[in-house]
């Protein structure tokens, strides 16, 4: 132990009040930082999770060629080339393209989709779907359409060629259950009874109130599109390269491809604002916290001035005198990040027991957190930065002290 | 300079003060203090004693002259190596005792040691002992120093001067808040130390005995030495 950590922690424990009020505003602003940082990530996550369970990491959509040929079209890595493209309905090709895209070492499984919209009767209510065909031993391997079933079975669709999955706000709408009719109406007019065979959530309010699944060949047939395919969605083994994927995938196929980012821009961003402007918030109460421990240092520096002409006196450097107040501050700081980062996850595991019924953006029926060791990190980061400054200042004005003044006010 | 000498100056000059207050408080102080002798210095308030004091104790820069302690020149070099030296070479002792109130008297005597670091926890633990057990006071070695008497404190502050074994001991005032009985005792207890391990010890006193006591006496007026008298002749104080 170094003589001005001893000493450090002889005065910090001997202001027992001073010290503990200290704690109190660093252990309060680790702690909130990481519960608010847990609870608002945790809903953007369950979106996240959401939205490529249900419509995959990266889809290849429309086929495109370039405006002005004979120029070689790149990526969209610019909005100039996306502008200068022109855009064909469909896939081409998907079979081939899929069997490509499995080459590559990043995707899990992919499968085709026609998609297209619809009504749908059932009783007296209708509705406007969004219908995905889809192949289903395929597509239950690249999403989470099996996991997100909530009544019903996937065999049952799987076996039954005239049989539907419908979203869960969807099913509740038409006010039917698995093994009920609907009518799907087609282009022509004409109305076709399907059995509902499964209930799927997704947790996304959008997906859950539009979707319907059926067979790709009964899609076909309802939705009459000259291709089999209009989009192709994939699983990824590492969700967060897919952009990287899609600009390469554009490259190599000549076709539309977007990850999940891009198309989930705007309510990530909205996540990413909310969860930026809540840190920002209970960043003030570390800010605070720190605000509180430069008073207690700065009042220790003055009652400790007769001290610290004694330490001078017996041979103790200015960076000494420096560290006793700095080791002091790393005290509080240590000390106060450890409590607060167990009072955090206490927090996190009681905000996660809130019982509370969202029914918007997405489903959840208690608040949504995430564990996540980095949001710890940043709390004790944040309160070390904040101490250290705090700290800083009442150090160096202890170590500026001249001792002789103090001296001479005891004897001339 | 003379290497019997264990602390000695030249010319040393102070000012104290800024523009109309500015006073020149010490005016070409010269001194010489030899290894294991005792030097006093008296002189009426305001003389420029205890600033003499603080400057040969590296505490102070003067504004001219030299210092040389244990045959080294020391009044320019920087506030870093003025540390370590008052460390390893000069132990203080204040008329205020300034003992450190949340520490016991053991504790008190082991600062110096924590930061010289040669021993470890245990050795500091027993020299410090060992020392309080010299000043008498080695059944309140883990007594708070708050609740010691005024001589008892005294005395840490005495055993504290002397933990790192220092060359030079300066004293402002060491007795001044002492009855006689304990002035004396403090006095003969230092005087004794300086003689048996040949180090060297000058105090600025009012006290005209202990300034008798001491091998040389000087006398200072307006921030000069205006006399130095070996023991046995008689001054007036």
């Amino acid at each position: 132990m170094t003589a001005p950590f001893y000493i450090a922690l002889r005065f910090a424990t001997h202001r027992k009040r001073a010290l503990l009020l200290s704690l109190v505003g660093v252990v309060f602003g680790v702690a909130m930082f990481i519960g608010t940082q847990a609870q608002t990530q945790g809903f953007s996550q369950y979106f996240i999770d959401s939205t490529i369970g249900s419509n995959g990491a990266l889809t290849i959509r429309s086929r495109f060629r370039p405006r002005y040929e004979p120029l070689i079209v790149g990526s969209k890595s610019t909005n100039a080339n996306a502008a200068h493209r022109l855009y064909f309905e469909g896939i081409d090709n998907a079979s081939e393209i899929m069997r490509v895209s499995r080459q590559f070492s990043n995707v899990v499984s992919c499968s085709a989709v026609l998609r297209g919209t619809l009504s749908v009767r059932a009783g007296f209510e209708n509705a406007t779907v969004d219908l995905f065909g889809i192949d289903p031993p395929l597509y239950v391997r690249t999403t989470d359409l099996a996991k997100q079933l909530i009544s019903g079975s996937y065999n049952d669709f799987q076996n039954n060629t005239s049989s539907l999955i419908l979203g869960s706000r969807l099913a509740s709408i038409l006010d039917v259950v698995p093994n009920s009719t609907v009518q799907l109406l087609t282009p022509g007019g004409e109305y076709l009874r399907f059995n509902v065979a499964a209930i799927a959530r997704s947790g996304v309010g959008s997906i859950d109130a539009s979707r319907v699944y059926a067979h790709a060949r009964v899609a076909q047939t309802l939705l009459k599109k000259p291709f089999a395919a209009s989009m192709i969605v994939y699983k990824l083994r590492n969700p967060d390269r897919a952009p990287e994927l899609a600009k390469h995938f554009e490259d190599l196929f000549q076709h539309d491809a977007q990850s999940w980012q891009e198309r989930e821009q705007s309510t990530l961003q909205l996540f990413l604002m909310l969860r930026v402007s809540v840190a920002l918030t209970v960043s003030l109460i570390i800010l605070l916290a720190g605000f509180g421990i430069f008073n207690v240092l700065t009042m220790s520096v003055l009652a400790k001035v007769r001290e610290i002409a004694i330490l001078r006196s017996m041979g103790y450097r200015r960076s000494d005198i420096s560290a006793i107040f700095l080791w002091q501050g790393a005290l509080i700081a240590a000390i106060g990040s450890l409590i607060g980062c167990l009072l955090g996850a206490a927090l996190t595991w009681g905000i996660s027991r809130i019982p509370i019924r969202i029914r918007g953006l997405l489903y959840a029926d208690h608040f949504l957190v995430i564990w996540d060791w980095r949001h710890y990190f940043e709390a004790v980061l944040l309160a070390m930065i904040a101490v250290f400054i705090a700290s800083y200042v009442p150090a160096r004005r202890a170590a500026q002290l001249p001792p002789v003044a103090t001296l001479r006010g005891s004897s001339l | 300079m003379n290497s019997e000498f264990c602390l000695s100056c030249r010319d040393i000059e102070r000012y104290l003060g800024e523009e109309e207050s500015r006073v020149h408080a010490l005016r070409g102080v010269s001194l010489d203090v030899e290894f294991g002798s005792t030097h006093a210095v008296v002189g009426p308030s305001g003389c420029g004693k205890s600033t003499l004091l603080y400057i040969l104790g590296l505490l102070d820069q003067a504004d001219g002259g030299s210092i040389t302690i244990a045959s080294e020149r020391v009044a320019d070099l920087p506030d870093e190596e003025w540390s370590r030296r008052r460390n390893e070479l000069i132990g203080f002792i204040f008329q205020f005792h300034f003992l450190m109130e949340d520490f016991t008297a053991q504790e008190n005597v082991m600062i110096p040691m924590r930061r010289l670091g040669r021993l470890n926890e245990a050795e500091m633990r027993e020299r410090a002992a060992a020392l309080l057990e010299a000043v008498g006071l080695g059944d309140k070695a883990q007594r708070p120093s708050r609740h010691l008497s005024g001589g008892e404190q005294q005395r840490v502050a005495i055993a504290r001067a002397l933990a790192n074994d220092p060359q030079v001991i300066l004293a402002d005032e060491p007795t001044g808040n002492l009855d006689t009985d304990n002035s004396q005792r403090a006095f003969e207890l230092l005087a004794n130390l300086v003689r048996q391990r040949q180090k060297a010890l000058l105090l600025v006193t009012h006290n005209r005995f202990i300034a008798d006591a001491c091998d040389w006496v000087h006398e200072m007026k307006d921030g000069r030495i205006v006399s130095s008298h070996p023991r046995g002749q008689r001054i007036s104080v």
